[in-house]
């Protein structure tokens, strides 16, 4: 584990207030940006980020690992697991679907996208357009293929990273990836978004 | 050529999901099938699409500090939303719960209405406490603030600076670096603060400007200096090093300001009891702002060697030489962008560098106290180093150091070692090791030796490289420092390369000539034969006991070459006592005494050649080794 990390849960533990902060900026950017992709939504990822870090408070002193950052990322992961279940007992998206931008959706997307100012509008669109068809292929995937695929693709993880974050072997995590990707394979755009 | 690859399969491998069997299959399958390599970039354009979401998405620092205040006393959204859920599913609850807030709202309003007239006065004076939380809130804020200049996800190297305790802040008195509520213009208190020994405020300094390595390869010793640029507040400074997990030795530590040295000065340095593995600097700043300051400490973890690959011409006479450098990091701490410099040469200390870092507290060892070294202190290793500084990679042709641009080594005398400096910086990241090339040099003359010496090898014929440090072979521009050397020849017409042998070699100085031992030869033989022994010249005492006698051994020396190339062999001879003489007379071979007890024998053998001579030794025992004594003073004489 990196030496500052064990420091800073030390010094978080003994009661520094600043450590703990430091520990949200050291890995922020990287768990929100997990938890946009497994959300697609920023205000759903931030609430899970909120609630990411509110258990590395509270759990801190049971930290036993030599490797924070897989520790906080599998907290990341079942909340965003979790999350994904949750919301999808209640809606269901098609890709077919036209899609309803009321719940925030579309904000993160943006967030993802930041399209703003590179193209024209009619390049933009197209562009955003098949950034959402991306989203919802990745979205529509099952929780534990979606979580596979974000942490290696986007997160750029090991395989082995990934098995300890997710609490399973490396092939049960390839057998994910071998599925999401297969899944993907039908459902992804056939042109990667190069705008003419 | 056997069956396409499936989708899936292409799927498999693009994302190396498939066992390296499978992998390799896959690849071999796909350098001889052109349409399997379209599928497959049919299938990387289709998963290029997953790039559209690949931007780089930064938390906001509104987030982090929602995050950080409701960790450490809210309650978060999603808990908020589950509590909510979680209520809204249970409507008998909601019931219930709305009727007690009835209730409560009921009995409050009774309670508010009858309240008397001394509660009302006690609440008045609670009053100067809420005055008080407003500084309270002042220094949460400094907690959340990042120093200025800070790099947003490095932390800087367990360094802190302390915010001013409650109570300091209270009463006006400006500790610390990065609080906004200092004393500018204001009266600085003659007295240093009292460091406080319990848990403090910390705010994180900026990372590193620059760091500097010097690491020596004879003992697990590496100075670090570095630069950081710490923003002080006019009055007393608190400055936390912490080197917990690291190999930092602490009783080396040293700070120095680069920058306004008259107004800012380094009081002390405290090791507060009862806290491990930190220390604090006091520091009196008579300025406000941005000071560089340097930091100076003694690691260990940090290690070099040299490593060499030599190659042989296909005559053998002459030999290419690279030689490398590895820096391994095992310290504990990243070092990024680090100015790293290789320190050749012996030296001496007291106590190991990992055993100080480790240690309980930093001064619990009996002795004197201070530096870490007996004979190498911070302030000799801080020494600047001669002017006399030289390229190191002189040896490479100029077309070589364009093509392959290695880094620069220069070499600098610094007192008896030698010191490496890497051109430009290296980041090395902890537990990672990095290679680099040190120097390249062609057409270095060697000589092929072979060598015989029953003492030293028992019956087998070792193959050697010889070769000078100096400039007449090319080289000689610095001392070789030790490392391990690998030795290639070219096999065929085609430079394919096979490996010849390996060895260890120790420092090599400036014209000195260096044998590398490349281990047993196969292909060269030495065959000695004891063709005749007797003894003779019996001496004896009063008591008819033999006191001295020779013995006579005739051996016969068989050297065979199967090699294709001429060679030159060295066979060396003991006969284990002083007292011998030996009777060899051929043309072909010399002989020289080498030592006391050994004789040694040259000779030159052609391409598959093979040679046998003779010689006779006839050593001396007991009183006859006078006799000898005698025979040599009277020659001697003559």
């Amino acid at each position: 584990m990196d030496n500052t990390d064990r420091s800073l849960i030390d010094a978080h533990c003994q009661g520094n207030r600043t450590a703990f902060a430091e520990i949200v900026r050291r890995y922020g950017d990287g768990v929100f940006g997990y938890l946009i992709r497994m959300s697609g939504s920023r205000e759903q990822a931030e609430d899970l980020f909120q609630e990411t870090f509110k258990r590395v408070h509270e759990k801190a002193h049971t930290f036993r690992g030599t490797q924070f950052k897989s520790w906080l990322f599998t907290i990341a992961t079942h909340l965003a697991i979790d999350n994904l279940r949750r919301r999808r007992r209640v809606r269901l998206v098609s890709l077919n679907q036209k899609v309803d931008c009321d719940d925030g959706t579309c904000e993160g997307l943006n967030a993802i996208a930041g399209t703003e100012g590179c193209y024209g509008p009619s390049e933009e669109a197209a562009m955003s357009e098949q950034k959402e068809q991306v989203r919802q292929a990745i979205g529509l995937l099952p929780a534990r293929q979606q979580a596979a695929l974000v942490l290696a693709y986007y997160q750029q993880l090991s395989y082995r990273e990934v098995a300890e974050m997710l609490g399973c072997s490396i092939g049960a995590v390839k057998t994910q990836m071998s599925r999401a990707l297969r899944t993907l394979a039908q459902r992804l755009p056939d042109k990667s978004g190069e705008v003419e | 050529m056997r069956r396409h690859r499936t989708e899936q399969e292409l799927i498999k491998y693009q994302f190396k999901l498939a066992s390296d069997f499978r992998m390799e299959e896959a690849n071999e399958h796909l350098e001889q099938c052109a349409q399997c390599r379209e599928h497959l970039e049919q299938i990387r354009r289709k998963f290029a699409a997953l790039d559209l979401l690949r931007e780089e998405i930064t938390v906001s620092d509104d987030l982090v500090a929602r995050v950080v205040e409701q960790a450490q006393g809210g309650v978060s959204n999603l808990t908020l939303k589950k509590r909510l859920i979680r209520s809204a599913r249970n409507d008998k609850w909601r019931w219930i719960g709305a009727a007690a807030a009835v209730l409560v709202v009921g009995l409050s309003l009774l309670l508010v209405f009858n309240l008397p007239k001394e509660r009302e006065k006690k609440r008045e004076f609670v009053k100067e406490p809420t005055e008080m939380e407003g500084e309270i809130k002042f220094e949460k804020g400094a907690e959340i603030r990042r120093a200025e200049g800070s790099d947003k996800g490095v932390p800087a190297m367990k360094t802190f600076a302390m915010a001013p305790s409650k109570e300091e802040a209270r009463v006006g008195k400006a500790f610390g670096v990065g609080t906004s509520g200092g004393i500018a213009g204001g009266a600085m208190p003659e007295q240093p603060p009292f460091a406080p020994a319990s848990a403090i405020e910390l705010v994180t300094l900026p990372r590193r400007e620059n760091v500097q390595l010097t690491i020596y390869n004879s003992a697990d010793l590496t100075l670090v200096r570095e630069r950081r640029n710490l923003t002080l507040k006019k009055g007393w400074n608190w400055l936390q090093f912490m080197w917990a997990n690291t190999l930092i030795d602490p009783t080396s530590l040293t700070l120095e300001p680069l920058e306004q040295k008259d107004k800012v000065e380094i009081q002390q340095l405290v090791f507060p009891a009862r806290l491990r593995e930190l220390g604090r600097w006091l520091i009196r700043s008579e300025t406000d702002g941005r000071v560089p300051f340097e930091i100076t400490y003694f690691t260990s973890g940090l290690a070099w060697r040299a490593f060499y690959m030599g190659t042989l011409a296909k005559d053998e006479k002459t030999m290419h030489l690279q030689s490398y450098v590895r820096v391994d990091n095992n310290s504990g701490e990243d070092y990024e962008n680090a100015q790293t410099r290789l320190l050749v040469g012996t030296v001496h200390i007291l106590d190991q560098i990992a055993d100080l870092a480790r240690r309980q507290y930093p001064y619990d060892r009996s002795g004197p106290e201070g530096t870490p070294g007996g004979s190498v202190t911070l302030e000799e290793a801080l020494e600047a180093p001669a002017a006399n500084v030289v390229a190191f990679a002189n040896g490479l042709a100029v077309g070589q150091q364009l093509e392959l641009q290695p880094k620069e080594i220069k070499k600098e005398g610094l007192s008896e070692y030698f010191l490496y400096t890497i051109e430009g910086t290296e980041t090395i990241p902890n537990t990672w090791g990095k290679r680099l090339l040190s120097f390249e040099s062609n057409d270095i003359s060697v000589k092929s030796l072979y060598k015989y010496d029953e003492e030293r090898w028992g019956p087998q014929t070792i193959r050697f490289v010889a070769f000078t440090n100096d400039e007449k072979h090319n080289l000689g521009q610095t001392p070789i420092p030790n490392g391990d050397v690998k030795i290639y020849s070219q096999a065929d017409d085609k430079e394919y390369l096979s490996y010849v042998g390996g060895t260890g070699i120790k420092y090599i100085p400036v014209n000195e000539e260096v044998e590398l031992d490349l281990g047993p030869a196969r292909l060269v033989t030495v065959e000695p034969k004891l063709m005749d022994f007797k003894t003779e010249n019996y001496v004896f005492d009063s008591k008819r006991n033999v006191s001295g006698w020779d013995e006579v051994c005739q051996w016969q020396i068989e050297i065979t070459n199967t090699r294709e190339l001429p060679i030159e062999v060295e066979i060396t001879r003991g006969f284990g006592t002083a007292y011998w003489q030996m009777k060899f007379d051929n043309k072909d071979a010399s002989y020289e005494k080498y030592d006391v007890t050994h004789a040694r024998f040259k000779l030159n053998l052609g391409p598959r050649g093979k040679r046998v001579f003779s010689y006779t030794v006839g050593t001396y025992h007991g009183e006859r080794e006078q006799v000898l004594t005698e025979l040599t003073r009277k020659g001697a004489a003559r």
